[in-house]
């Protein structure tokens, strides 16, 4: 455990359980990740005091359960609670529209289901996450102003 | 008168004799006169030795005695005069003297009368009396001693009480002088305190006194007149002058822009204080230290201002640190934007090369079927010349052209299928099949040539493996092929053995060992470690003399390895090699496909009509040439549209179909003749591109078997048989059987394996999901499409797409999700959105049966 602290924390929230799974394993077989998986956002949102690094939502969160929390919805709760937090969202859509309106709401990135999205997913936290740690340096910096 | 006085005298003198007392008369001049007897007793001496002596000379002591005699004398008498006779022998005897004068008539002294007492008793007498009342006054001394003892006592004891008092005065008083003491150490300890205290306080000032010195921003006081009055070591380091100089100098004077400082100055004068004011103080080498000035008056006791104390803080550091980070801002976001641009880039190299890869599948799928498709003819075309009567050197010549065009296939088969094991694409079936038949079938091909050569061929195969086995039938052929047709090629003389043997079997698995051995050239030690990499050969000397191109056991190795099987030779120099390989298979209970049996030429059967979906013309002509051969009557479609226009208005007893056309390619013509025809006629697909997946869609499609470019005739031939046979007994439950043994796999799980890394319990995992998730999508997708729902149609569709590349099942079905998703989302209600919703239906069940057994084998491997 003690490795954790210097592991990634990140949550995977996806309605779809099959696909939450495969993601999952495509994370854990990259070991810098301490995973959390959630079948939709309600549970998620429960479980922001967790602090995770990053978040990768489904769009799609409300496909089968209609009365389920949509991915905007879901999004915005998230970065109400913490606006710093990361959240790079996940569609099988690839549509332009669908993407922008992700972005307007503050989303990281905005990812299309396929056989290469863990490989983009992967490449994405690790751009966030360097671009956190640049801004946390200048935010130092600025501090000893 | 004499007479009576002799008388008188006579008696006297009686009297006289008879006193005890010695009597004594003495004369003036101290002579003894006359003595009586008891004077001569007590003496010793004769009254004649007596009389006329001196009275002194009998006593011990004769000047006493002198002395009485001269008292009495003098006093005319003494009484109890003590003094000692000393007698003639010694004896001493104690008298008490009483002693008168005797006077004549006329009252003349004539002598002395005296008598001495014996007191020797009566001085014991005395003597006792003496020590009685000795004893008495001792007594009484005693018991007084006594009374004084007891007062001693008494006193003792009370001094003794008062010594204890005295003592428990000093215990107290001890006890008071210790409580003293403490007190006075504690005092002591107090007055020490107190000065270390004073020292503490000292030094307090002292340090004050140097933290102000020590402190690195310049401290001064100024004068209500604008001198310095005090200073600290800072500014004099920070002016480089010193106090002496800056004492009593202008302060003001020190600064870059004195009218400023004099402001500001005048600024704390005014409101008490001022801060963090800019100002610059100069050094008198000129060097320059920003500092920000801050000042407040301060007051003397009586309230009145007495000047100002500043405090200027060197700023320097700050200003250095402000600058390195506006630098640090700048550099980092430089390489934000650097960082930017490598995203990008890499972005654009991942393109790129992914681009590259595609480029390089496409060419190579080009190349295959550009070069495929005019050798297929080349070769078609050669087989029916041979047939027509021609000269033996024709014959030669169109037997070399044929010969060519095989190899140049087998090239670019052996180069599609090197790239696809580079490209991880290879994939193989697992499929049941019998392996007996399909190795004879196999070995059956190089009959022909074998006879050729006048070789004898030997083949043992090994009745304990079963029947039935799952594995991939083609690839197996492949592997045979290229070892067998190597065993050939390179041998002149002698035979060719082919050996199988059951080498291990358990519950589920056998592996079985294959002998392929020739009497060939054989190959040299030093070539037996390269002879498996690509584009080698034994030497270059054979590629000269027998052709090929080195792929062969490249291939054969990797499809061994790939299937977990292994691969060896051994060789020897003009005697022969033998390539020894052994192939696991699972065991299973399934039914095998349906085998090519292949059939006898002479077999004719008449009567038959076929349909060949062909667009190239070339290849139009060679089948329809080929069909001749075998005695069938054959129409022409040009694409899958004229196809069906054709089967609408003519019956046809089998169907051969190639796959790329323009208009209406195989799959879509097959899907409709399956769908919209509800026709159960016999498909068999043309294809040039050998990939399982073509063949999965084929089998997805219903299509019932696939024969693969260059059309080898005979198996052609076998096939169409089997399924014209098949028509001749036409029934029900044929056709179901036949539709049921077309089960090419629609799942594949070599990604999923490789994402799990082979983990079995999250492949399970993932497929438990997958049966679990997929039945409920399914029949939501039906009901939507019933009730008309497009929303929940679309939702249920988009849902289903990430789980096909998942578990494998082909790119076309998640096209096909798409476009559900597209009609739905549009509300566009046409026929096709039925027809492709059937078909997901169709693919996902078959998907969930494939994946159950699939579980079924996890679970068995789970249990040993």
């Amino acid at each position: 455990m003690m490795n954790n602290e210097n592991k990634i924390k990140l949550f995977l929230v996806d309605d779809d359980a099959l696909f939450l799974k495969s993601l999952e394993i495509d994370f854990i077989g990259s070991a810098d990740f301490d995973i959390e998986t959630f079948s939709t956002g309600e549970l998620c949102i429960a479980n922001l005091s967790k602090n995770p690094d990053v978040i990768i939502l489904d769009y799609h969160l409300d496909g089968i359960e209609k009365d389920a929390m949509n991915g905007l919805e879901t999004l915005d709760k998230i970065k109400a609670f913490n606006p710093e937090t990361p959240v790079i969202i996940l569609s099988s859509q690839d549509k332009i529209d669908v993407a922008i309106e992700c972005m307007h709401h503050k989303a990281t990135d905005y990812i299309v289901k396929s056989e290469t999205a863990f490989i983009r997913l992967k490449k994405v936290i690790s751009e966030v996450l360097r671009f956190n740690k640049m801004e946390k340096q200048l935010k130092w910096y600025m501090e000893r102003m | 008168m004499k007479n009576t006085l002799t008388r008188d005298f006579k008696y006297a003198r009686s009297l006289i004799e008879a006193s005890l007392d010695p009597l004594v008369a003495i004369n003036a001049e101290g002579n003894i006169i006359d003595a009586n007897e008891a004077s001569i007793k007590v003496t010793g001496y004769l009254w004649e030795e007596l009389v006329n002596t001196s009275f002194s000379n009998y006593f011990t002591d004769p000047k006493k005695a002198h002395e009485a005699y001269l008292q009495v004398f003098h006093k005319g008498l003494v009484n109890n005069y003590p003094l000692t006779i000393k007698h003639k022998n010694g004896d001493l005897t104690d008298v008490s003297y009483n002693a008168s004068v005797y006077r004549d008539d006329n009252g003349n002294v004539l002598g002395v009368f005296a008598v001495a007492r014996d007191i020797t008793l009566q001085k014991l007498a005395l003597d006792l009396k003496k020590a009685n009342e000795e004893l008495v006054s001792q007594n009484k001394l005693i018991e007084k001693r006594a009374n004084e003892l007891v007062i001693a006592n008494k006193e003792l004891a009370f001094q003794n009480r008062e010594k204890e008092k005295r003592a428990e005065e000093l215990v107290i008083a001890n006890e008071e002088l210790a409580y003293q003491n403490i007190q006075k150490r504690k005092q002591k300890i107090v007055n020490k305190k107190l000065e270390a205290f004073n020292h503490d306080i000292k030094l307090d000032s002292l340090y004050s006194l140097s933290l102000i010195e020590a402190s690195l921003d310049p401290l001064v006081t100024i004068s209500s007149k604008g001198k310095i009055m005090d200073m600290n070591e800072a500014l004099t380091s920070i002016t480089g002058l010193t106090r002496e100089e800056l004492t009593d100098s202008d302060f003001l004077d020190y600064f870059t822009e004195p009218q400023k400082a004099r402001n500001v100055y005048e600024e704390v004068f005014a409101k008490g204080s001022v801060a963090d004011f800019p100002l610059t103080l100069r050094h008198k080498n000129g060097k320059l230290t920003d500092v920000l000035f801050n000042g407040s008056i301060y007051k003397d006791e009586k309230e009145n201002v007495a000047g100002i104390v500043i405090v200027a803080r060197d700023v320097t550091e700050q200003k250095r640190v402000a600058k390195e980070l506006t630098e640090a801002i700048i550099f980092s976001e430089m390489a934000t934007i650097i960082a930017e641009e490598a995203k990008e880039k890499a972005e654009k190299d991942r393109l790129i090369a992914q681009d590259a890869v595609k480029a390089k599948q496409q060419f190579l799928s080009n190349m295959s079927h550009e070069i495929r498709t005019p050798m297929n003819a080349v070769i078609g075309f050669t087989k029916v010349l041979l047939k027509t009567d021609l000269t033996p050197k024709q014959i030669e010549y169109l037997r070399a052209i044929k010969l060519s065009g095989d190899s140049l296939i087998l090239l670019i088969n052996d180069i599609l299928d090197l790239a696809k094991v580079d490209a991880g694409e290879m994939v193989f079936e697992q499929t049941p099949f019998k392996i007996a038949l399909s190795i004879s079938a196999m070995l059956h091909l190089f009959e022909t040539k074998i006879q050729e050569k006048n070789l004898k061929m030997t083949t043992t195969y090994d009745e304990r493996i079963p029947d039935v086995l799952l594995g991939d039938p083609l690839r197996l052929h492949q592997i045979i092929l290229n070892l067998v047709s190597n065993a050939v090629k390179f041998t002149s003389k002698g035979e060719i053995t082919f050996n199988t043997k059951l080498q291990k079997e358990d519950e589920h698995e056998v592996i079985v060992e294959f002998l392929i051995t020739d009497t060939g050239i054989g190959i040299a030690d030093s070539k037996i470690e390269t002879i498996f990499e690509n584009f080698k050969q034994a030497s270059s000397e054979t590629s000269r003399l027998y052709g090929g191109t080195g792929l062969g056991l490249a291939i054969v190795k990797k499809l061994v390895e790939l299937q977990r099987g292994s691969i060896q030779v051994i060789s020897k120099i003009n005697e022969g090699t033998t390539f020894r390989f052994i192939l696991p298979f699972q065991k299973t209970k399934a039914n095998p496909e349906v085998e090519m049996e292949l059939e006898e030429y002479d077999k004719v059967i008449s009567n038959v009509n076929v349909l060949v979906v062909e667009d190239i013309k070339l290849n139009q002509l060679l089948m329809r040439t080929l069909l001749d051969d075998f005695g069938f009557d054959c129409d022409i479609a040009a694409n899958g549209r004229i196809a069906i226009d054709k089967m609408q208005t003519k019956a046809y007893d089998l169907v051969l179909m190639d796959l790329q056309m323009p208009e209406m390619n195989g799959f879509e013509t097959t899907a409709y003749i399956r769908n919209i025809m509800n026709s159960d006629i016999p498909i068999i697909a043309l294809t040039a591109d050998v990939t399982t997946v073509d063949l999965a869609k084929c089998k997805a499609v219903g299509m019932n078997d696939y024969i693969t470019k260059p059309i080898d005739e005979r198996l052609l031939y076998s096939k169409m048989l089997v399924f014209i046979k098949k028509a001749d007994e036409v029934s029900e439950s044929d056709v179901k059987l036949l539709n049921d043994s077309v089960n090419i796999k629609c799942t594949n799980l070599q990604n999923l394996n490789t994402r799990t890394k082979s983990n079995q319990v999250l492949m399970k995992e993932m497929i438990s999901l997958y049966l679990e998730q997929t039945p409920i999508l399914i029949s939501t997708m039906k009901q939507s499409l019933i009730e008309r729902d497009w929303k929940v149609l679309q939702a249920t569709v988009h849902k289903m797409i990430p789980s096909f590349s998942i578990v494998g099942i082909h790119s076309d079905y998640e096209n096909i999700a798409k476009k559900i998703q597209e009609f739905a989302s549009n509300k566009l209600q046409t026929e096709d959105i039925t027809d492709l919703v059937i078909q997901l239906e169709k693919v996902c069940n078959q998907a969930c049966l494939e994946l159950l057994e699939e579980l079924d084998t996890y679970k068995n491997t789970n249990d040993e």
